[in-house]
C-alpha cells in the first residue's frame, strides 16, 4: 500500500493553483468564470499562510493588467481566467507581449470550455497564443497541470514574456492525485518598473524582438521533458494529441487493442517544437490529431510538413475524421480510430424512450431572477409585444428559456452596449421599447462604458440592474458592489454610479414585490429617455449560504380558494421548483423541501390561495 | 479487478454526487489505488442533471467513463438512471437505483406524467447485466433522514461483490469525508443491510 499521505487529490484547477504556490507566485488577479474559478479561489484560500496577494478583479483586463504591474516590479505574478475572459484580457494582451512582463514572471491561465457547459458561445482560446506570439503549454494530467506553472514562471523570467496555460474544462473539474512539491523561500522584492514599458515608436520592431524570442522558445521546446514521444518502433498510425486528450488516445487504442498505434502528447504546443514532431512524424506512416475545439496542432503541423517532401496520411478535424465542434471524448476517438484501422465498433446507436424528461435549467426556489421575468411577461403582454430585452451574463441568462424573456445575450456586458444602439432607431421609424438587463457583477465587469454612451447619446432605453449583491452563477465572489466587503476592500454602491451620470429617470424597486414591480416596470419602460431600474434582488443560495433563512413560516395553498386544473397559474406558468402538481386532487402542491419561503407565489395567485402560516 | 474499474454516479444537482465520488476517490487511494474522479460543474449542478465518473486503476484514466464501459452505475434517481444507462451501460453493468424521485419541471408543473417506475427498470434491463432498485424513500424514512440518501446508496454499493472496494474502507472514507457523525454511517450501513436483502 503506498502511502497515501505524500500524494493529493485535487482538481486540475487546485493542481494548477498549487503549481503556483510551488512557483513561488506573490501576486494573483483574476474575474471568476466557469470553468477557471476554483484556480483563483484556491489561491485566495491559502494567500494567508503564503503571503501571497490575491483579488478578485472587477474584469480579466483589469486582472491581467494588475498581475503585469505586479510582474513589472518584480514579483512572480498569475491570472487565471475561463475562454470568454480571454477575449476581455486581449486587447491588453496584445500589446504586453511586445512590451515584455519584466523580470517578475506571469503566467496567465485560460480555461477553455468545449461544448460550452457553462459558456455563451465554444472557442478555442489558444489562437490567442498565435496572435500574440506567446508561449502556450497544455498539460494532460493533475500532476502536468501542477508542474507546469513553475517551468512556466521561470520560462516567463528567462524571454521576459507573458506564457500561456490552456486548460480545459475535463482537466480543470476532474480529480486526480498529485504530489507536492517544496515551497520555495520568497526570492524577490518588489521595485518599481523599469521605465520603458510601451511600444510605440516602432512596435514592429518590438514585433521582430518578439519572434527572435519565439525562435529561441521554440528551440527549447524541442529538447522539453514535457512532450511525450512514441515508444512504439514500428507506428502504422501516430496520434497527434494534447490536454485531457492524450489519456482519451490513450485509451481509445487500449479499448480497441489497436496494434501500432501510439502517440505523440505535446504540452508545450507553441511554438511549436518542430524537430521534435518532424522526428516523431518520420516513424509513422499515417497521423491523426485528437484536440479540443479547433484544429490548431493539426493545422500547425499540416503547414510544417507541406515544406517537406514527407508523404503521410493525415486525419482529423480538417479532412472530417473528427467532428470540429464539440467536445472530445474517447468514444469519438474510437469510432475514428476504427475507421482508420479498419476495425468495427460494437457500440449500438442510443436511443431515448419519450418518456426520459429533461431537466432544464431552472431559477432556483426563491430566485428573484423569476420574479423579474414573471413581471416583464406581464409587461410584454401589456404593451402588445412591442419589447426587445438585450440580455447579458450571469445566473439571469437564465431567462432565454424562461418564455424567451430575454432577447439577446453575447458577452459580458454586451447587453446595454446593442440597446444603447437599438435606442437611436427611433429616427428610422423603429417602433417599440428597448430594454437591457444585467446583475450586479457585469455591471461593474463591463456595463458602465455602455452605459456612458447610452447617456451621452440620449439613447431610448430602459436599463435594469438586477442586484442580488454577490455574483452568484460562480460561487459567490465578492465585488465592489457586495453588501459585505472584507478587510480594507471598499464598497462602491451601484446607486452613486448610476446618479452619477443623471439620466433621464432613476428609480428603485423590490424583486421580491411583484404587484409593485410589474406597475413599476411597466412606467418607466413607457418614459422616454435613458431610464435605469436598480432592483433589489436577492439569491437565495447566498442567503442559505449565510443562513439567513427564517424557517419558522410555511407556505400553503388553500384548496378553498385554488381554482385547480382552471388556472395553473402557478405550476404551469411560474416555473417555481417549489411548486408541485398534485394530479390525483387535480392541484397544486407546496414542495416543503424545495420551498423557501420567499412568498413570491403569494403575489402572483390570481386567486388568494397561496398563503404564508406560522409553523407553530 | 479491472483496471480501470469504472464506478458512474448518476443524480440530480443537490443529491449528493459530488460526496460520493469524494468518499469512493478516498476509499480508493487508501486502498493504494489511483482515482480519477470527474465531475459536473457550474450552470448544471443547479437542479440539472449530474454524473460523477469514478475511474479506479494503477494509472490516471480519463476523466469520463467511455460508453459500454461502466461496472457499477449508482442511481440516485430514476429517471437520471435510466439516462445514464442509456449514454454510458453495457453489459457488464450492475445497476443500483434508488427511487428517491426529483420531479422534473415539466412533471412539476402537470405537463407530463414522470414515467413509470417499471417502464424504466424493464429499459434498464434491457442494456444491463443486473439491476437492485432500492426503496430508498421508504428505507431512509425509518432512520428518520431523506438527507442521507448519498450514505445510503454507497453503503448499497458496499455490498456488491464485484465492487473493488472494502465495506469497511468506504465506511471509513465516510468518516474521513464526513466527520464522525453517526447520521452518516448508519445509513450507510443501512444501505449495505438493505442492499444484501437484495442479494438474497
Amino acid at each position: 500500500m503506498k502511502d497515501p499521505k505524500s500524494e493529493r487529490l485535487m482538481s486540475g484547477n487546485e493542481a494548477i493553483a498549487q503549481g503556483a504556490v510551488e512557483a513561488g507566485i506573490g501576486f494573483c488577479a483574476s474575474y471568476p468564470g466557469t470553468p477557471s474559478t476554483e484556480i483563483t479561489s484556491t489561491l485566495y484560500r491559502l494567500a494567508h499562510e503564503h503571503d501571497i496577494y490575491v483579488e478578485w478583479s472587477v474584469n480579466e483586463k483589469v486582472a491581467l493588467e494588475a498581475a503585469a504591474g505586479a510582474s513589472w516590479a518584480g514579483i512572480p505574478s498569475i491570472s487565471a481566467m475561463k475562454s470568454l475572459g480571454m477575449n476581455v484580457a486581449s486587447d491588453f494582451l496584445l500589446n504586453l507581449n511586445l512590451s515584455g512582463s519584466g523580470d517578475g514572471g506571469l503566467v496567465i491561465v485560460v480555461c477553455d470550455d468545449p461544448r460550452g457547459h457553462s459558456s455563451s458561445n465554444e472557442q478555442d482560446s489558444r489562437f490567442y497564443a498565435k496572435a500574440a506570439q506567446l508561449p502556450l503549454l497544455e498539460p494532460s494530467t493533475y500532476q502536468e497541470a501542477k508542474e507546469v506553472v513553475p517551468y512556466a514562471v521561470q520560462l516567463s523570467q528567462e524571454f521576459e514574456v507573458p506564457v500561456i496555460i490552456r486548460s480545459t474544462t475535463r482537466l480543470s473539474h476532474s480529480s486526480g492525485l498529485v504530489n507536492l512539491g517544496v515551497v520555495p523561500k520568497r526570492n524577490w522584492s518588489p521595485s518599481l518598473p523599469k521605465r520603458v514599458l510601451y511600444n510605440v515608436p516602432n512596435p514592429h520592431l518590438k514585433h521582430r524582438d518578439l519572434l527572435e524570442k519565439m525562435k529561441e522558445i521554440s528551440k527549447k521546446f524541442m529538447h522539453s521533458k514535457w512532450n511525450k514521444v512514441p515508444s512504439v518502433k514500428d507506428t502504422g498510425l501516430l496520434i497527434v494529441t494534447s490536454g485531457v486528450c492524450h489519456r482519451y488516445s490513450k485509451e481509445a487504442i487500449q479499448i480497441l487493442e489497436a496494434e501500432n498505434v501510439d502517440t505523440l502528447n505535446i504540452v508545450t504546443t507553441y511554438p511549436m517544437p518542430e524537430n521534435l514532431i518532424t522526428d516523431s512524424l518520420k516513424k509513422a506512416r499515417s497521423i491523426l490529431f485528437v484536440e479540443e475545439v479547433d484544429p490548431f496542432i493539426e493545422d500547425e503541423v499540416r503547414s510544417l510538413v507541406a515544406e517537406g517532401n514527407e508523404q503521410f496520411k493525415f486525419y482529423g478535424k480538417r479532412d472530417g475524421s473528427l467532428p470540429a465542434f464539440g467536445e472530445m471524448t474517447t468514444d469519438i476517438i474510437i469510432d475514428a480510430l476504427a475507421k482508420i484501422v479498419g476495425k468495427k465498433t460494437e457500440r449500438k446507436k442510443v436511443t431515448y424512450p419519450h418518456y426520459l424528461a429533461a431537466r432544464p435549467l431552472t431559477f432556483c426556489a426563491g430566485c428573484t431572477h423569476r420574479n423579474f421575468y414573471w413581471a416583464l411577461r406581464k409587461v410584454r403582454k401589456r404593451m402588445g409585444d412591442n419589447l426587445f430585452v438585450a440580455g447579458d451574463i450571469g445566473c439571469y441568462s437564465l431567462g432565454v428559456f424562461y418564455d424567451e424573456s430575454m432577447n439577446s445575450m453575447q458577452a459580458m456586458g454586451s447587453g446595454i452596449g446593442v440597446a444603447s444602439g437599438l435606442g437611436q432607431l427611433e429616427r428610422f421609424g423603429l417602433d417599440g421599447k428597448i430594454v437591457a438587463v444585467a446583475g450586479d457583477s457585469t455591471f461593474f465587469h463591463a456595463c458602465l462604458p455602455g452605459l456612458v454612451n447610452a447617456r451621452h447619446k440620449n439613447a431610448d432605453m430602459t436599463f435594469v440592474i438586477l442586484d442580488n449583491a454577490t455574483t452568484a452563477m460562480t460561487g459567490f465572489q465578492t465585488h465592489p458592489g457586495s453588501k459585505h466587503q472584507e478587510g480594507r476592500l471598499h464598497r462602491i454602491a451601484i446607486e452613486d454610479i448610476v446618479t452619477a451620470i443623471h439620466p433621464d429617470y432613476f428609480a428603485k424597486g423590490d424583486a421580491n414585490n411583484i404587484p409593485e414591480l410589474i406597475d413599476l416596470l411597466h412606467a418607466t419602460i413607457k418614459k422616454r429617455g435613458l431610464k435605469v431600474l436598480l432592483l433589489d434582488s436577492i439569491c437565495q443560495l447566498e442567503e442559505a449560504r449565510k443562513s439567513l433563512l427564517d424557517t419558522h413560516t410555511r407556505i400553503i395553498i388553500d384548496y378553498d380558494f385554488c381554482r385547480g386544473e382552471k388556472c395553473r397559474i402557478c405550476a404551469s406558468d411560474f416555473g417555481c421548483p417549489a411548486i408541485g402538481w398534485n394530479s390525483v386532487i387535480g392541484q397544486p402542491i407546496i414542495l416543503d423541501n424545495l420551498c423557501i419561503q420567499c412568498g413570491a407565489c403569494i403575489d402572483i395567485c390570481p386567486h388568494n390561495a397561496i398563503k404564508e402560516v406560522s409553523e407553530e | 479487478m479491472r483496471d480501470p474499474f469504472n464506478i458512474l454516479v448518476a443524480g440530480v444537482g443537490g443529491q449528493g454526487n459530488l460526496v460520493c465520488g469524494r468518499v469512493l476517490a478516498e476509499a480508493t487511494i487508501q486502498q493504494g489505488l489511483r482515482p480519477v474522479v470527474g465531475d459536473t460543474f457550474g450552470a448544471s449542478r443547479r437542479g440539472g442533471s449530474v454524473l460523477t465518473h469514478l475511474r479506479i486503476g494503477t494509472t490516471d484514466w480519463a476523466p469520463l467513463i467511455p460508453r459500454g464501459e461502466v461496472d457499477i452505475l449508482l442511481g440516485l434517481e430514476p429517471i437520471e438512471t435510466l439516462r445514464a444507462v442509456l449514454d454510458f451501460a453495457g453489459k457488464r453493468t450492475i445497476v443500483i437505483m434508488s427511487l428517491s424521485k426529483v420531479p422534473t419541471v415539466d412533471v412539476s408543473s402537470g405537463r407530463t406524467e414522470y414515467p413509470a417506475l417499471d417502464k424504466i427498470v424493464e429499459s434498464i434491463e434491457k442494456e444491463c447485466k443486473r439491476v437492485y432498485v432500492l426503496d430508498t424513500h421508504e428505507s431512509l424514512k425509518e432512520s428518520g433522514s431523506t438527507r442521507n440518501l448519498n450514505t445510503f446508496m454507497l453503503g448499497a454499493l458496499s455490498a456488491i461483490e464485484e465492487n473493488p472496494l472494502p465495506k469497511d474502507v468506504i465506511r471509513k472514507a465516510i468518516e474521513t469525508i464526513l466527520g464522525d457523525d453517526d447520521i452518516n454511517t448508519s445509513a450507510f450501513d443501512l444501505g449495505a443491510q438493505q442492499c444484501k436483502k437484495l442479494l438474497g
